[in-house]
């Protein structure tokens, strides 16, 4: 028997889906009364937990959740690990996601309870009432009355709303950013006698999200005044329309971000370059990396760095390489420029 | 147009009679992948895309290089990255400057599969397509007869690699073999053949190991190193229930009352992975504790490298493996994985399920 006067407490890793569904999760566990306890910021220490303990296999980001359970193992009643199979009809998420906390439960068995809601729109066909159905069943581990649990539910779902219309912006404001009237960003810092570059910075949410995994590539870019957007800010409506032009469907929902933001720019050649982040062993990157640098070595336009990030990866190398990418963006910008002047010239 | 496709263990042989069956002469049959399909497949294809993408990619490289043009490839929404194979296929050949129309055939999708179907089997009308379809799949089951026949009795052979020429010559006589009455005689030729041709040494006490894993592995010897073949030559008896039966074979998936293995596994790993989650996942978990109860000695498991599903069944493979007190062997393969490697862990595999088999019998 808990404490009545304690709050129970839910323990979230900063891990993979985290950083999608955020604010859904803490609204929704607050609203029902409990403590949501999410695992620090990835450091060190969280990663070589991480990578003694995940299986040798595994992704670099699924690695990463192993460490962040365990830094929340000994605080929490619970741990919130959905079964996420995918969220619209058609398109799938990646088999880990549901795999994910059996695969906890087996291989650390002193972890507290999971709890694992499955919901899985893409392939077992559930419906959006099913979600609800399995929010309010979940929900009753909180508090017993109904009206909480279904003001619980719709309060999570706006907060949800509410982030994605404050992330994804409209055509209109790609429109701006592209005329450099906005920045969508951290505020890049200029030197003087440097062009502003403008890079479109592309991959998963739990890796440009995630400072550590992706090297603090975000600021390493402001700091060369670089003014970026990422592929989760992209218009769904822009990637649909890229995602129509190939004759076959992208069924992992998360690449289907990826790749309709890297067509896209390919196509409006509105920014100077695009950063392609990947994670290593990570299966559905493993395509759309593919058919990205296919896609870019067709239609050569807009130069394309891939960058395959995992555990050994070093900070340096790939310091250099970015500073390098950059270089060869200005250079290329300036000899346009001499070009398009001596033209005038004639 | 030449007609081929890419080399998928023994079941190119179903391939083959189907195409025959439909009155194409002008197949081109794939030879067995070597070191150089494994090479030409890695070396077009991206960094940590999985294995059989690379192989098969090899594999329908060296068709188109021996004349092939129509290219048979499936594609399909699944879990893991099995749908993109064709459109990638697409992307990379085009970009190497082949020549080719790759056909695919999507099961999922009926009518498609049907028109893609009628593409291939444009010497003959409707009925007689599917009249050669059907053919193929009762084919199919002699086919996995031989298979199951070969690796039980290679097992216990006295003259080392008999069943092994038995079965060969089996093979091509199921392909070849015309006629509903004929082939329905063939069950009975072949358990005859393998009785008739085989000396077997009746005293020994072989064991017995199943294996299980990702359907490419399993069926395609030139990625596990004929892993099956390996076993039977330090004198275990093998079996896969992973096939191609359960796809293509019609006329039982229509049988309410048969007793399919995979369902029967799927109900044994419940208490670890409960809802499906792409590949064999659920089948490998489930068919530990199903040889278990069949009194088998052990459990292979294989899957190739940065294959999604089958890395889940191997982190939870230790636990179900401890639960029922059966030896499970994980083995990741990749194109560059060692025969030395491979062999030594078999033995030593081997040697402890022969330890554990004393150790019971009290010895």
């Amino acid at each position: 028997m808990k404490d009545l006067d304690r709050k129970i407490r839910v323990g979230i890793p900063r891990a993979l889906l985290f950083y999608k569904f955020s604010d859904l999760w803490i609204t929704f566990f607050e609203h029902l009364g409990a403590e949501v306890i999410i695992s620090p910021e990835t450091t060190k220490q969280i990663k070589n937990v991480a990578v003694s303990l995940a299986p040798d296999e595994d992704c670099y980001s699924t690695k990463l959740y192993f460490g962040h359970a365990m830094a929340l193992k000994d605080k929490v009643d619970y741990l919130f690990i959905p079964r996420f199979g995918g969220r619209k009809k058609k398109y799938v998420g990646c088999p880990k996601f549901i795999g994910l906390a059996e695969v906890l439960r087996s291989m650390i068995p002193d972890l507290p309870e999971i709890l694992m809601p499955h919901y899985n729109r893409g392939m077992d066909k559930h419906t959006r009432i099913g979600l609800l159905v399995r929010a309010f069943r979940l929900a009753k581990i909180f508090r017993k009355n109904p009206f909480v649990r279904i003001s619980a539910i719709n309060k999570a779902f706006k907060a949800q709303r509410f982030h994605n219309k404050s992330l994804i912006i409209d055509e209109e404001t790609l429109q701006k950013w592209e005329n450099s009237e906005v920045i969508l960003n951290d505020f890049p810092i200029y030197n003087e006698n440097e062009k502003q570059l403008k890079i479109a910075l592309v991959g998963h949410s739990y890796v440009l999200n995630d400072p550590f995994s992706s090297l603090n590539i975000r600021s390493l870019l402001q700091g060369y005044g670089v003014d970026i957007i990422t592929s989760e800010q992209i218009p769904r409506k822009l990637i649909e329309k890229q995602m129509a032009k190939l004759d076959y469907d992208i069924y992992f929902d998360f690449e289907r971000e990826i790749l309709g933001t890297i067509m896209h720019f390919i196509e409006s050649k509105t920014v100077d370059g695009i950063i392609h982040l990947l994670i290593f062993s990570c299966g559905p990157d493993s395509i759309a990396g593919e058919i990205a640098a296919r896609l870019s070595k067709r239609n050569p336009t807009i130069p394309l760095l891939q960058l395959v990030f995992d555990e050994l990866t070093g900070e340096a190398g790939m310091r250099t390489r970015i500073e390098a990418f950059v270089d060869m963006l200005r250079r290329s910008i300036d000899e346009k420029v001499i070009f398009h002047i001596t033209q005038v010239r004639i | 147009m030449p007609l081929s496709f890419p080399y998928v263990g023994t079941f190119t042989y179903v391939f083959e009679s189907i195409a025959r069956g439909m009155k194409r002469d002008d197949i081109i049959v794939p030879d067995e992948p070597t070191y150089r399909t494994k090479q030409l497949g890695s070396q077009h294809s991206s960094e940590f895309v999985c294995t059989p993408f690379k192989m098969l990619l090899g594999s329908i490289i060296e068709v188109i290089e021996k004349g092939a043009y129509e290219i048979v490839a499936t594609v399909f929404v699944d879990y893991c990255r099995l749908g993109y194979y064709s459109p990638l296929y697409q992307f990379i050949l085009e970009d190497l400057g082949y020549d080719f129309d790759l056909i695919n055939l999507d099961w999922f999708n009926k009518i498609e599969f049907f028109t893609s179907f009628k593409k291939l089997a444009c010497n003959v009308n409707a009925v007689q397509a599917f009249q050669a379809f059907r053919v193929g799949w009762i084919k199919n089951r002699y086919i996995d007869q031989i298979d199951k026949s070969l690796y039980s009795y290679g097992a216990v052979e006295i003259e080392k690699g008999a069943s092994y020429k038995v079965a060969h010559k089996l093979y091509r006589q199921v392909v070849e073999t015309e006629g509903m009455k004929n082939i329905r005689m063939l069950p009975e030729i072949i358990q005859k053949t393998f009785d008739d041709e085989v000396e077997i040494d009746t005293e020994a006490k072989p064991l017995k190991v199943g294996v299980v894993g990702e359907l490419y592995a399993v069926v395609e010897p030139a990625i596990n190193l004929d892993i099956m073949r390996r076993l039977n030559d330090i004198g275990v008896i093998t079996e896969t229930p992973i096939t191609f039966t359960r796809w293509i074979d019609l006329g039982q998936r229509m049988n309410p009352f048969k007793k399919w293995h995979y369902k029967a596994c799927i109900k044994h790993a419940k208490p670890y992975v409960r809802y499906p989650l792409g590949g064999k996942t659920r089948e490998s978990l489930g068919a530990v504790i199903e040889y278990k109860e069949k009194g088998w000695d052990g459990v292979i498991h294989l899957y190739p490298f940065t294959c999604m599903p089958e890395i889940i069944s191997r982190s939870i493979l230790p636990q179900v493996s401890r639960e029922h007190d059966m030896p499970v062997l994980s083995l990741v393969l990749d194109e560059h994985t060692g025969e030395a490697g491979i062999q030594t862990r078999l033995e030593a595999f081997v040697d402890l399920l022969e330890r554990k088999r004393n150790d019971r019998n009290g010895f």
